[in-house]
């Protein structure tokens, strides 16, 4: 009987969390990505700027409750850059949006936009359509139907092959599973997902245009031009804060520190941190930086273990 | 006449006390360090992931370094290192414990001369992180010497066939204590091949500074290497190229798309016996295999995937959730153990 309970208490959390994950948030974000740009897209086709602008704001949005995952179908075949390319330090993107939009036609058609560099493609590729930071070489309306057809069409194929990734995950350690080879290996995937994720913020999202004391970067902060840098970043807290509950049950030092941050964040009056280079309003993006910083310590200290999992072996080596 | 006198007695010798060979030992293919709880061991390992031996190790492994014919291996401690433990894989027993001299630190790796007479341990002067080699008998492992390798801060080092080394200088200055990294912004590793303790000839990466080259495999021309990025993540970079031997060193990059999910970070190198080469990287829980000529063939994804060796027609990756998985044109499982498998695998 004593045998029976402690079976039971050991196999119940395992069984809850990557369920809970890829069924209560990564599928469902994924079919909301889906379902955002495929209005986009039709909305696209007509290329009034203006409801173009509405939902591309709405399909970013639905990105941000799904950026943080990068595994399986996502990563492969370069769909996540196909959605999101950036940052891009050498305005790749911009010049290749230029030949598009001033060259053959026909690389607009959807299987050669397809194999056009990811870097002119995806959410950042739209917005410099239709949030133009100067005059634009040629008419953009096509090359705006061709990027939101090719976002639609990105978005579903995530969405229809993250089927048998989900699969995947929640038959953790069956026989036949080559992906994951227990059910610790899927936990530590998704556990590794938040950890790469809020690192991701302090590093990038608000690292890049923080830059240092001395040399500030404001132009480099993300979605400019759409004035959502900073709402990406609250967006990305709020989606990986209900990420991190459907993982573990028992992570309330993580979740208050998500509620401080999200705080923080909803009280910066500063959408795309072009306070940086201003010693006072720098100093909030600074705090906002710590504690985010300081969320990742805690799911490595709170969640992990609760998870039964830690930060690659590998991973965190560096050699 | 004294030569023939001279093979007799050794032949009489070796009739009277044979030599214990890598057969004793079970004739493991492959060796790698990991973690185990607490505790760190050295495996040997079948070609069937099997785990033939498990010899204890003080603290963090790296790499390691096996004897051309006697069942010695020596594991070298994770940089910046204190010890290279010489083991005697039959036995199971620590035969020697190497410390570097005063101011040098071991850096995870080494190798062994063709003829098993010496070994070259990769080391640095503590202080500003100049490359040196370390030079031990192997008879009772005594320090005999030491050469420049024509670099900062060298890390894996090969055997060429010729029996000259070359050694990938990674560039990176450290600080002596913490591996907390001191000249990204002025970083210029190289490629050295040494004769006799000369650098005879040098490669460098003039548009890629910040590339560090770290890891190392033979190739038939020269040598395979790989590296990591430590300039801006935002840019993606190769990750692998190959010198041959007297050319300009080549770059292999990946495509667009795929170049990204190595995370700027390849952490092991191998060569398939067809030529196909493949480089790891745990940061991103992926393997990308390129073509002998150096074009890209495919992304496999494994988490926390780094040791990689050669295996049939080509490879076996090792992993930090004690995962083995065989690679030719898939990754299929090959054998999972309760150990964090470290950086390396090391072919016998």
């Amino acid at each position: 009987m004593r045998a029976l309970v402690l079976l039971i208490a050991l196999s119940t959390p395992a069984a809850a969390d990557i369920a809970e994950a890829v069924q209560g948030q990564i599928l469902p974000g994924y079919a909301a990505f889906q379902a955002a740009a495929d209005r986009l897209a039709a909305t696209g086709k007509a290329c009034d700027i203006k409801a173009v602008q509405a939902d591309y704001q709405a399909t970013y949005d639905a990105w941000m409750a799904v950026q943080h995952i990068h595994i399986g179908p996502t990563e492969e075949d370069g769909r996540a850059l196909a959605v999101l390319y950036w940052p891009d330090p050498k305005a790749l993107g911009a010049k290749a949006q230029r030949a598009l939009m001033t060259g053959d036609p026909a690389k607009l058609a959807p299987d050669a936009f397809a194999q056009q560099s990811v870097a002119a493609r995806g959410l950042l590729g739209l917005e410099r359509l239709i949030y133009p930071a100067e005059p634009l070489p040629a008419d953009p309306c096509p090359l705006i139907a061709a990027t939101t057809a090719d976002l639609s069409r990105v978005a579903g194929e995530i969405a229809t092959l993250w089927g048998p990734q989900a699969q995947l995950l929640l038959t953790a350690g069956d026989p036949g599973n080559g992906a994951y080879l227990s059910r610790a290996e899927a936990r530590q995937a998704l556990f590794t997902q938040l950890a790469t994720g809020l690192e991701n913020l302090t590093d990038q999202r608000i690292g890049r245009p923080l830059g240092t004391f001395e040399a500030p970067h404001p132009d480099r902060a993300e979605a400019r031009a759409s004035g959502r840098s900073l709402r990406n970043v609250t967006l990305a807290l709020q989606a990986m804060r209900a990420f991190t509950a459907s993982l573990t049950p028992d992570a309330p030092q993580t979740l208050a520190a998500f509620d401080v941050a999200i705080a923080q964040a909803e009280a910066l009056n500063d959408p795309v941190f072009a306070g940086v280079a201003d010693p006072a309003a720098r100093l909030k993006v600074e705090i906002l930086q710590r504690s985010i910083a300081h969320i990742r310590e805690l799911a490595i200290s709170e969640v992990a273990p609760e998870m039964d999992v830690g930060i690659g072996f590998n991973a965190a080596d560096g050699d | 006449m004294q030569t023939s006198r001279r093979l007799f007695l050794a032949g009489l010798g070796a009739l009277a006390l044979p030599k214990p060979s890598w057969a004793d030992a079970g004739s493991p293919a492959w060796l790698a360090a990991a973690k185990e709880g607490e505790d760190y061991r050295l495996h040997g390992l079948s070609e069937t992931g099997e785990s033939l031996f498990a010899l204890p190790l003080p603290t963090r492994g790296h790499a390691a370094a096996a004897h051309p014919t006697r069942p010695l291996a020596v594991a070298f401690a994770r940089r910046p290192g204190t010890f290279a433990l010489v083991i005697d894989c039959v036995t199971g027993a620590q035969t020697h414990r190497l410390t570097p001299p005063p101011g040098r630190q071991f850096n995870g790796h080494g190798a062994f001369s063709a003829d098993g007479a010496t070994l070259y341990t990769s080391e640095v002067v503590a202080e500003g992180s100049e490359g040196r080699v370390g030079l031990w008998e192997t008879a009772g492992f005594a320090r005999i010497g030491e050469w420049q390798t024509g670099g900062i801060g060298p890390h894996d080092m090969k055997l060429l066939p010729d029996g000259r080394l070359i050694v990938a200088n990674g560039g990176i200055a450290t600080d002596p204590k913490d591996r907390t990294k001191l000249n990204i912004a002025t970083m210029r590793p190289n490629l050295s091949v040494l004769s006799q303790g000369k650098v005879v000839a040098q490669a460098e990466l003039p548009d890629l500074p910040q590339a560090s080259i770290r890891h190392l495999a033979l190739v038939p021309e020269g040598v395979a290497f790989a590296m990591q990025w430590e300039g801006d993540p935002a840019e993606v970079v190769p990750l692998l190229g190959q010198w041959s031997l007297g050319a300009a060193p080549v770059l292999c990059p990946a495509p667009e798309g795929e170049a990204g999910r190595m995370k700027g970070y390849a952490g092991s190198i191998a060569r398939a016996a067809d030529g196909r080469l493949a480089i790891s990287s745990p940061k991103g829980g992926a393997v990308q295999v390129f073509a002998a000529d150096g074009g890209f063939v495919a992304t496999y994804a494994r988490a926390d995937v780094c040791g990689l060796a050669p295996l049939g027609a080509g490879f076996v990756t090792s992993d930090g959730n004690g995962g083995l998985c065989t690679l030719d044109t898939e990754l299929r499982p090959l054998a999972k153990l309760d150990a964090a498998w470290d950086n390396h695998m090391v072919a016998l």
